[in-house]
């Protein structure tokens, strides 16, 4: 596992960059990954997306569909990917702190 | 405009799809776009069709092992420059075909695939065995029970015959598939070669709560043998032995649930699928043989029950009959006795709608 230093903290990572622990997570792991992740600047609507996975999160156990994820947040998946470039999963799960998507992706 | 990682939506481009067909189509394929007439199987591995406007179109059909280097492609591009006028295609079954728009083109193509030893070995077409649908195996995924390239190496090096001619009362489509995720096509094929576990996943209960969603492990089990428990401090995840066959879905949603194993897994064979809708509907494959220790690199257990089955339907089945319509005249009891196969509790179905498989009638042969 790879451990980098961002702001006095430090993550450990997977090999696809996603955080070892949900736990872990920090404002702070959003700032160091957005640049990796294509975005300049972090909005308001990042952040809603980055809230709404990590309530989801902590209330089911899962990531949501994607179709809830649009639902609920408003926001076309056209335009999810306007603000994650990498998309719902590899780009706002990743800096939301949950645990990397499975299955046959 | 090279790739800026710091700007990685500069001059993007998205969205293109694939090139059109057309565009890499021969012109004498071209040209005679939907008016072919007829066609025939010359020899094996080398066919002819011809158009209403007279034009004829020669395909040489050679096998390829799909897992190829960019060395071996240009070779291919270098053949297909040389005869093609530069065009030539991949089939369905990974063979690959050049084509040529005149008599006089053929020989020089075929002397000159001759001439590369066992690279280009032509055939694959007509009641022979082609090439073997197959999956990533240990080269590259991370489910896997067993190999894909090299049991396919091993099972066409035994059956080469039947590749370059037309000796099987039909074709014969063998396929596999290294999990029972059965990418490809090995629940509809003639013979499947299928990887299988026999052991239970091993719960990293350290690493459950926090590399896997477990309300998707739970939902992944096909027998609802997982349920959700707490070890100590982790949140985890129970699996119930008794109820669990060894699918390997869980692994699929959970890294933290692996189930590989050196002795426990092998090999199921399946029989008799199809999916052409000649004669009688698609069928899928049923078990003939539960299962066959991996035995690297020749697999020679697993090599000589195909060939086995093979030719027991080669000397047994009527002409066009596939595999799947040979065994359901002769009866399944009659493929057991005459392949040799024993018959064992595994190949009888246990599995929600697997009443249906059973037999409700007295008609049955000793
Ligand atoms: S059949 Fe299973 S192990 Fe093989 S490539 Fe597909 S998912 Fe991977
Ligand atoms: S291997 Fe399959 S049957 Fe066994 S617990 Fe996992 S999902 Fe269930």
């Amino acid at each position: 596992m790879a451990q980098v230093e961002y702001k006095g903290k430090v993550f450990n990572l997977d090999e696809d960059g996603f955080i070892d622990s949900f736990d872990n997570w920090c404002p702070e792991w959003v700032q160091y990954v957005k640049e990796s992740e294509g975005i300049q600047e972090l909005t308001e609507e990042h952040w809603k997306i980055i809230h709404v996975l990590q309530d989801y999160y902590r209330k089911h156990g899962i990531a949501p569909m994607v179709r809830i994820l649009t639902k609920v947040t408003g926001y076309k998946l056209k335009y999810i990917y306007e603000l994650f470039p990498s998309g719902p999963g590899k780009g706002a799960c990743k800096m939301a702190g949950l645990p990397k998507p499975t299955g046959c992706v | 405009m090279p790739f800026d990682p710091s700007d990685i939506m500069k001059d993007r481009i998205t969205d293109i799809g694939p090139p059109k067909y057309d565009k890499f189509f021969p012109p004498v394929i071209k040209e005679n776009y939907g008016k072919w007439k007829y066609h025939e199987i010359l020899e094996p591995g080398v066919l002819v069709h011809v158009s209403e406007t007279g034009a004829e179109v020669y395909t040489v059909r050679v096998g390829a092992a799909r897992l190829l280097s960019v060395d071996l492609i240009r070779d291919i591009c270098d053949i297909a420059d040389k005869h093609c006028d530069g065009y030539v295609r991949w089939t369905t079954r990974n063979n690959i075909e050049f084509l040529v728009d005149d008599k006089a083109k053929l020989k020089p193509l075929i002397d000159e695939l001759k001439s590369r030893g066992n690279w280009f070995p032509i055939g694959g077409t007509g009641a022979s065995v082609t090439n073997v649908v197959h999956t990533q195996g240990w080269i590259h995924c991370h489910t896997p029970a067993i190999d894909a390239s090299g049991i396919v190496k091993a099972v066409m090096d035994e059956l080469f015959e039947y590749f370059g001619s037309h000796k099987l009362p039909a074709q014969v489509r063998i396929s596999l598939a290294c999990c029972l995720n059965m990418c490809g096509a090995v629940h509809c094929s003639d013979i499947a070669i299928l990887g299988v576990h026999r052991k239970p996943p091993i719960i990293e209960h350290e690493r459950v709560q926090n590399v896997c969603e477990i309300p998707l492990v739970i939902a992944a089990c096909p027998t609802a043998a997982i349920k959700p428990k707490k070890v100590g401090d982790y949140k985890s995840v129970e699996i119930n032995e008794n109820r669990c066959m060894f699918c390997g879905n869980c692994y699929t949603m959970c890294p933290a649930l692996p189930l590989a194993d050196g002795e426990g897994d092998g090999i199921a064979l399946w029989i008799g699928g199809k999916v052409s809708n000649s004669r009688v509907p698609p069928k899928f494959s049923k078990l003939a043989v539960p299962y066959i220790p991996n035995e690297p690199p020749r697999w020679p257990t697993t090599v000589q029950t195909i060939k086995k089955m093979l030719e027991t339907y080669a000397s047994d089945a009527k002409r066009y009959e596939r595999i799947g319509e040979w065994i359901e005249r002769i009866g399944w009891e009659k493929f057991f006795e005459k392949t040799g196969i024993e018959f064992r509790h595994e190949h009888i179905d246990d599995y929600r709608l697997a009443m249906t498989t059973w037999r409700t009638t007295t008609q049955f042969r000793f």
